[in-house]
């Protein structure tokens, strides 16, 4: 069974606010899969462009607002991929990203890649339901 | 309805490499592997070397890795390959073939900036 998980706040459905082609989430098989989470505002969906660490900041905070509106929660990631605009922010990203995967972190890879809008961090996610 | 999820306890290496990041994890039916760097196992210590050893030592580990959850390389469904050159990837294949069970699993390979200079990264989603 397929299930769309819908945006939790309006902000984060970027179907809506930029004409991705994707849903926010799926359900699937016990298993939550994100669209690549962009730090945007989840209420105006407005880019909120900065450091990495602000970017990742509001990355993580939508996320958890979209997990948690389909029963999961942070500490249920299971894989997580990390995208980060270059690779000598790696310490910088794990700085921030150790504040919300305090136990039992997920399987994760980082590389990097060219992020669309000029972002600095996008985060591509796999949760228990 | 929801998956159990557990973290796969961790070898020597992992808990001493400070990373942010459970080196597998099980969600549901399936293995989530980090991905996994050319390193010793047992001390952690980092095994810088060619494309060709370093796809070798990161497979052996991860065969390690999957037998120790419970799963094996024959039960991996995808895998990803971060390469630093994307002219490097007939020389992991080579190695690669060696590995995997034919047919083998489905496989997404592609060029990136890795960070400290290693030069290949391969994670992998198996049946638990």
């Amino acid at each position: 069974m397929r299930e769309v998980i819908a945006a939790p706040h309006p902000g984060l459905d970027l179907r809506q606010h930029y004409g991705h082609h994707q849903s926010p989430a799926i359900r699937a098989g016990g298993l939550i899969f994100c669209s690549g989470m962009l730090p945007v505002d989840p209420e105006t969906g407005e880019r909120r462009h900065g450091t990495l660490t602000s970017e990742a900041h509001v990355i993580l905070g939508n996320l958890k607002l979209l997990l948690e509106s389909a029963g999961s929660s942070l500490d249920r990631l299971v894989q997580v991929h990390a995208l980060i605009y270059d690779s000598i922010e790696y310490d910088v990203l794990n700085r921030v990203y150790r504040q919300y995967v305090a136990n039992g972190p997920p399987a994760r890879t980082v590389w990097t890649a060219q992020i669309e809008a000029g972002f600095k961090i996008q985060l591509d996610v796999v949760a228990a339901a | 309805m929801s998956a159990r999820r557990e973290v796969i306890p961790p070898s020597d290496a992992a808990s001493r490499s400070g990373q942010p990041a459970s080196m597998a994890v099980r969600g549901g039916d399936f293995l989530f592997v980090s991905g996994l760097t050319a390193i010793d196992l047992q001390s952690g210590q980092r095994m810088p070397g060619t494309t060709a050893s370093e796809t070798r030592q990161i497979l052996t580990n991860l065969r390690q890795l999957l037998e120790a959850a419970g799963s094996s390389l024959d039960k991996v469904v995808k895998v990803n390959v971060l390469l630093h050159s994307m002219l490097e990837a007939p020389n992991m294949n080579d190695v690669y073939v060696r590995f995997f069970p034919d047919p083998p699993p489905a496989r997404t390979v592609c060029g990136a900036r890795l960070p400290d200079g290693v030069k290949v990264i391969i994670e992998c989603t198996a049946l638990a």
